[in-house]
């Protein structure tokens, strides 16, 4: 792109652009040149102004002088500078890109044509400022969790890089899968500040099929509720994990056992809350029981407070019953869903905490006739739909597209915070079969096939 | 290394349905270190000065003086350059003819440029977009500088250029380098200088005295040896389905950053803002989201201030909807506050160019209304400066009467000082 330019200093460009008439700056007129420099002398070149096209680097871009008096030549000469050797030698010039006549370097305007050549170099310099190895704060962390609302990354700031949805905290959202067949999820909802919700599962490693589902629901209007729900919910399931019976004995000892063992842990649970609470707290700590043990196909079940049992399927009850004043009111004679959007809806009659005057909860067994699902969950889920078909249709909904039983639970969570969240939302799910059991009774159908005899279903106070 | 620390104003309660959400991210640094010293690239500075014939003998005189005082508040082993410019652009030191058009500051070479600069003589025409074209050219010919500023003092308007031309000049140098523009006497235009200022990340003054341009060299070379942060960018995250509205720095002058982002990827803009010393910033930030239910939070934007790839500092901008109206109705102080000074530039600005224009009404009602938000929002030199051009009757109502006989450089004065900002803070 370059052309070889004799230095024709004598040259004189008309100039066409700029009309000021401009004697140079130079305190000597009689001297103006510097070795193999060119006449400068804008005198007689009203604007000789010599430039580039842009966007054609010159490696050796040729600078007009200002000061080219003697003085500034001889203390050039003087101190020979490392640009020195480049003195002498005029840099390559490229034609005008307009009409290809070559341009003197140190012209602004071609000649010929008058067009614009100012010397630009015009390739951008790359981003060579960062001379470090850097190291990304956003730096995408395998550990964490995707997204909830995108399935995005989710940032060490806690909020989704693609989306922005803030993650929610480990206390805010958990799961848990114990076994392939056990699984729930633990949400803060959409309205409410705080999970107050608690969920603990546990399930027996290897083929047997028992397991242990407790969910404790921390009253609002409480301090730490937050705290005590999630202590009262992980002692009883310890307690009913370390207490389930082993061997073959015959099926009215194990619902014996497994009866006491409910209520001990629901005692235990009411002194985790305790633990939770200062002695003098004006507000204490409190929080429903529902607690469930799935042993065999008999499932014993236990509940202080509004949080339910229900199984759903095969056939769909709600084996627990509500300590509320909703319930009380149902009881009176008005209907469910008077009593259950009234204003005292979600008033519990029955808590554990440090105010409770009963915390011996509600307990029975049930045996499972067909295949089904052990639902033991949240106001935030029922409040939604609370008669039983109405649930089972939901909880069917959910288990359609197939899944591991956390995975739909989170759909059953997510559904119901699209109904509004309005509450705290909890879903543990146990996947129910009737199985021949010896204790059951060797001659009945098998599991799959229609059971026409009710269901077990026994209730003390 | 220089400590990046970032803070976030902004009331991040939504009403339901609501979409935009302000925020003011300061943003400050401290340890920056002096330029070209930090190990991360070398500085290079270009003293570029006026000699068109209207600089006459005095300001001509004061000039040189003010440059040579430049020269020696360049740290020893910057790159630099001295330019003369009238209706040409002259590379007035180093005195080589080609190559590299920068050399290293030492004793010599400053004694060399010192008497380079000694021989400058007024005359000549104006044309800045060859003065800034000739210095971006000197800038490139040192291979990487990291960073580059330059100093322009001129007296009088473009003449010898068309405004085109000029234009294009600044476009080609925008995140090239940084130009602090001063302009000495009255006859030169404010908005011609402030879009050259503007564009390239510097700062706009009227020295109306020639007395003062030694100082006002002085302080704004020691300013730029001070920012040991050659480039930084203000990077702005957005959540996938929002939008940007506006990125503004308001303090300590009000800049629109909106139009100069540059994708980082497709949901960052990197707005460039220049090199950095010891200093805070503010930043207003408006985004608009897709509205979410009530009890929904979610994060707005993520405010970073990034040197090359490297983040070093992020403020978070955040918004929760809440049917509470005590909280969604507040308005957060500091966004309302800049809110305000950011109206204030612009109807100072509008005021004096209606002025000028012989609008005399419109210019009335705007520069009444800056004299309004200048004193509601405690700037008192802007209230200062609008006295010396409007006698204010009544600042509560904006109510001012325009000054007969008002000095061109007060006038210009609250002009160039428009932009500036007061912090609500400290």
């Amino acid at each position: 792109m370059t052309n070889d330019h004799p230095d024709t200093s004598s040259r004189r460009t008309p100039g066409p652009p700029n009309p000021t008439p401009a004697p140079a700056p130079s305190l000597d007129p009689s001297s103006r040149r510097t070795p193999g420099s060119p006449d400068r002398n804008p005198t007689a070149q009203p604007d000789p102004s010599s430039r580039r096209a842009p966007g054609s680097p010159d490696p050796n871009p040729a600078w007009p002088l200002w000061a080219t008096d003697q003085r500034a030549g001889e203390l050039a000469q003087q101190q020979p500078q490392p640009d020195a050797q480049e003195f002498s030698t005029l840099a390559l010039a490229a034609p005008c890109p307009r009409c290809l006549k070559p341009v003197r370097p140190d012209e602004r305007y071609c000649e010929n044509c008058g067009w614009d050549v100012h010397p630009e170099v015009g390739a951008l310099p790359g981003p060579s400022d960062s001379s470090e190895a850097t190291v990304k704060l956003n730096r995408p962390q395998q550990s964490r969790p995707a997204c909830v609302e995108c399935g995005g990354q989710v940032d060490s700031d806690g909020y989704c890089q693609t989306c922005g949805t803030k993650a929610p905290s480990p206390r805010d959202r958990f799961e848990a899968s114990p076994a392939d067949w056990v699984g729930g999820v633990c949400d803060r909802g959409v309205v409410h500040a705080r999970n107050e919700d608690a969920m603990a599962l546990w399930a027996a490693p290897g083929d047997e099929r028992n397991a242990v589902l407790v969910v404790c629901d921390g009253v609002t209007s409480s301090q730490d509720s937050d705290v005590a729900s999630l202590a009262a919910a992980e002692r009883a399931r310890d307690v009913l994990a370390a207490s389930q019976p082993a061997g073959l004995a015959v099926t009215a000892s194990h619902d014996a056992a497994l009866d006491a063992a409910l209520v001990d842990a629901a005692a235990q649970a009411n002194a985790a809350v305790l633990a939770t609470t200062a002695a003098d707290s004006v507000n204490a700590a409190s929080c429903t029981f529902a607690a469930a043990v799935v042993h065999g196909d008999r499932v014993h079940w236990a509940s202080l407070g509004d949080s339910r049992i229900y199984v759903l399927g095969a056939e769909s009850v709600q084996l627990s019953t509500d300590d509320s004043v909703a319930e009380e009111l149902i009881r009176a004679g008005s209907s469910r869903h008077d009593a259950e959007t009234g204003p005292q809806a979600h008033a519990i009659t029955r808590w554990l905490g440090r105010d409770a005057d009963d915390i011996v909860p509600r307990t029975g067994t049930h045996q499972v006739t067909g295949d089904s699902w052990l639902v033991v969950c949240s106001d935030g889920l029922w409040n939604y739909a609370s008669e039983p078909s109405a649930l089972a249709a939901q909880v069917a909904t959910a288990a359609e597209p197939g899944g591991s039983p956390t995975q739909i639970a989170a759909r059953l969570v997510k559904w119901a915070n699209a109904q509004g969240g309005k509450d705290n939302v909890t879903v543990a799910l146990a996947r129910l079969t009737a199985t021949l059991n010896e204790a059951a009774g060797a001659d009945e159908a098998p599991a799959t096939a229609v059971q026409p005899a009710p269901p077990i279903v026994e209730e003390k106070i | 290394m220089a400590l990046f620390t970032s803070a976030v104003y902004q009331n991040e309660f939504l009403p339901d349905g609501g979409t935009d959400v302000n925020a003011i991210v300061t943003i400050a640094c401290s340890g920056a270190g002096a330029a070209g010293q930090t190990g991360s690239g070398d500085a290079g500075e270009i003293i570029i000065v006026d000699t068109s014939g209207s600089m006459g003998t005095a300001n001509m005189q004061a000039a040189k003086q003010a440059a040579m005082v430049a020269l020696d508040h360049i740290l020893d082993g910057t790159y630099f350059a001295v330019v003369a410019g009238n209706h040409k652009a002259y590379l007035a030191y180093p005195m080589v003819q080609s190559g590299a058009g920068m050399v290293r500051m030492d004793a010599r070479t400053r004694a060399e440029a010192r008497r380079a600069i000694s021989f400058f003589r007024s005359d000549g025409g104006t044309a800045m977009g060859n003065w800034l074209n000739l210095a971006r050219a000197l800038f490139d010919s040192i291979g990487n500088l990291a960073q580059k500023h330059a100093i322009l003092l001129t007296d009088g308007e473009n003449h010898n250029e068309t405004p085109q031309q000029l234009d294009a000049a600044i476009r080609n140098s925008i995140g090239q380098f940084q130009v602090d523009c001063r302009g000495v006497g009255v006859d030169w235009k404010v908005p011609e200088i402030r879009s050259i200022a503007q564009a390239l990340l510097g700062t706009v003054d009227i020295i109306p005295n020639p007395s003062q341009l030694g100082q006002a060299f002085a302080e704004l070379m020691q300013k730029s040896m001070g920012r040991g942060v050659a480039r930084a960018d203000l990077r702005v995250w957005i959540p996938q389905g929002a939008q940007v509205l506006f990125v503004r720095q308001v303090s300590p002058t009000v800049e629109d950053l909106s139009t100069r982002g540059v994708p980082v990827n497709p949901l960052t803009m990197a707005y460039p803002t220049g090199s950095w010393g010891d200093e805070e910033r503010d930043y207003h930030l408006q985004v608009r989201l897709p509205a979410k239910s009530v009890g929904q939070e979610q994060l707005a934007a993520r405010v970073q201030l990034a040197v090359g790839t490297e983040v070093l500092t992020q403020g978070l901008v955040k918004a929760k909807w809440s049917s509470d109206t005590n909280l969604t109705a507040q308005i957060n102080p500091e966004v309302a506050h800049y809110t305000g000074q950011t109206e204030l530039a612009v109807a100072i600005q509008e005021g004096l160019a209606a002025k000028a224009s012989g609008d005399e009404r419109t210019a009335t009602t705007k520069l009444g209304r800056a004299a309004q938000l200048a004193v509601r929002t405690g700037n008192a030199e802007a209230t200062a400066k609008l006295r010396k051009v409007v006698d204010i009757d009544n600042a509560e109502t904006g109510t001012v009467r325009l000054k007969r006989g008002v000095d061109k450089a007060d006038e210009m004065a609250l002009d160039t000082a428009s932009t500036k900002t007061t912090r609500i803070r400290g």
